[in-house]
């Protein structure tokens, strides 16, 4: 069984689910850019309380959606320690040994810790409340004008929808050959760093093959069906972006010009 | 050796809106020697109460019992030696440029020295009747072969138990009856096999016992003749019908004749 983590889809529904997938990426990009124009420490504040309730409106418990945070939780106290113990900005606050703490740097390091945080969870929100088929035809169509110039936009939508969904496929497999050479004597817990990284060799080299092998497969599967590329391909799912969109993308803009102004 | 599991839990997922409850309480023996087959349908738990066997899951409650001992006691690799586990395909599992190393992968993880190594290697690949396989790439062998390389890889650790779980599953026929063959000449030798199967004319050949799983729980053991036609309130209906029909119309239950036909509908219709 695969543990949730990271950009997983919950699927509950929500007045967040319904909304069309390009309106959340628009949403999500000028979330992001946003948060990079912001320079107070109350606007992102702000910003976090509106996160928040939007959360909440998604109907993501809010346990589960801590969790999807655990991961970067490394990177941001790494992050608070640096600037902590390295800025030499206002007024000294603790003194041992070498080590100072200054009022600027406790300030800086509380800040980029809630910027990163933010980033993660505005697109961890994006992923958790749009299945990845909905996602990729969203890139897909904000991707589409760019063919023009040629881009492959169906083709990179549908390595993205398909490096997804064999995200947990592989995570079991390799669950299942770490079991059988867990069974075969092979430990991976003991020794120094070096040592369990060679232990993990008779995982790795199964996996990579099958996941070539797997590859083979499902693109002769494609062809057999039919599949040629985005060419005069049809959808079964249209996206249509309604009134509740363009309501949601102004919603975004108001909030993020209120959090810069502040 | 005789393993034993009493009262096996297993909850996958804990805690989350995924949570499985595979195992709800499996209590069962495998005894020094008897080939024993685990039966059920998908999802009834089969492949989650193998990997109890040698704790490569350790049950949510319940214990597992070698020779009478806590297994979590024992040393881990100790314990997986003892204990064989060959998982479903296991060829995704080969690993290493040749057969050979491949098959010498577990011996070598339990540091025996080069000789045992290699004898061991040897001997458990002329056990499969791979021999020949030994200097190729086992991603260059059939689908029959890998699976013969792969189970000679758990062999090599001599096993006191071999679990083999659904060994037979996409092989041809000259393959499957090899590995039937090994199994039988394992008990011979002393070693108690798992077998989890879905063929039950296979599980009919082999088993000494059978345990048939349901939903995570032992719905019925014994002999494969009392698993397969005990508790008729378990069989289809048809058999059900069949069998009850039998029972109060003696002489029913063989071939009909066309003239015998005729004959008991003349006589019902008295001329």
């Amino acid at each position: 069984m695969t543990t949730r983590s990271l950009g997983q889809f919950y699927p509950v529904s929500s007045p967040v689910h319904a909304l069309d997938p390009r309106a959340k990426l628009l949403a999500t990009a000028v979330f992001v850019v946003g948060l990079f124009l912001i320079d107070s420490m109350v606007g992102l504040l702000f910003l976090a309380a509106a996160l928040m309730m939007l959360v909440a409106v998604s109907r993501i418990p809010a346990g589960a959606f801590l969790r999807l945070l655990r991961p970067v939780l490394f990177i941001v106290a790494l992050t608070v320690l640096f600037q902590v113990f390295f800025s030499r900005e206002g007024v000294t606050i603790l003194e041992w040994g070498i080590l100072e703490v200054h009022s600027g740097g406790l300030r800086l390091g509380f800040f980029l810790a809630l910027r990163i945080l933010l980033l993660v969870s505005s697109a961890g929100l994006l992923t958790a409340t749009t299945a990845p088929v909905a996602l990729a035809d969203g890139i897909e169509d904000l991707l589409s004008p760019l063919k023009r110039v040629r881009f492959p936009a169906h083709e990179v939508a549908m390595m993205m929808t398909i490096a997804l969904r064999f995200i947990p496929t592989l995570g079991e497999e390799a669950e299942k050959i770490k079991g059988a050479q867990a069974a075969r004597g092979a430990d991976f817990s003991e020794g120094g760093p070096l040592r369990r990284a060679r232990s993990f060799l008779p995982v790795l080299i199964p996996l990579t093959v099958g996941a070539f092998r797997r590859a083979d497969e499902l693109a002769d599967a494609m062809e057999s069906r039919g599949y040629k590329g985005g060419e005069g391909r049809t959808r079964y799912r249209e996206l249509r972006f309604r009134a509740s969109d363009v309501i949601a993308l102004a919603l975004t803009f108001f909030l993020l010009l209120v959090g810069i102004l502040l | 050796m005789k393993l034993e599991l009493r009262d096996i839990r297993h909850v996958y997922a804990r805690g989350t809106p995924f949570e499985v409850e595979a195992l709800r309480g499996v209590s069962l023996v495998v005894e020094p020697g008897e080939v024993l087959a685990i039966v059920g349908g998908t999802g009834s738990g089969k492949s989650t109460l193998v990997q109890h066997m040698n704790l490569l899951l350790v049950p949510t409650s319940g214990e597992v019992l070698v020779d009478g001992v806590d297994a979590t006691t024992l040393k881990k690799s100790e314990l997986r030696r003892r204990v064989g586990l060959v998982f479903q395909f296991p060829e995704s599992a080969l690993f290493a440029p040749t057969v050979e190393e491949d098959v010498a992968f577990a011996p070598r993880q339990l540091g025996f020295d080069e000789e045992e190594v290699r004898e061991r290697m040897l001997e458990s690949l002329r056990a499969v009747g791979a021999e020949k396989l030994a200097a190729r790439s086992p991603f260059a062998l059939s689908g029959g072969e890998k699976r013969r390389a792969a189970i000679a890889g758990v062999l090599a650790m001599s096993p006191e138990v071999l679990v083999l779980d659904e060994p037979t599953a996409g092989l041809d026929p000259a393959t499957r009856v090899d590995l039937l063959t090994l199994i039988l000449s394992l008990r011979k030798s002393g070693v108690s096999v798992v077998l989890v199967s879905h063929d039950l004319d296979e599980v009919a050949e082999v088993a000494d016992r059978v345990c048939a799983l349901r939903k995570g729980r032992v719905s019925a053991t014994g002999t494969a003749a009392e698993v397969f036609y005990g508790a008729p309130a378990q069989a289809p209906v048809t058999v059900q019908v069949a069998s009850l029909l039998r029972e109060s119309r003696p002489g029913m239950g063989h071939p009909v004749r066309f003239d015998e036909t005729l004959d008991t509908l003349r006589a019902l219709q008295g001329t």
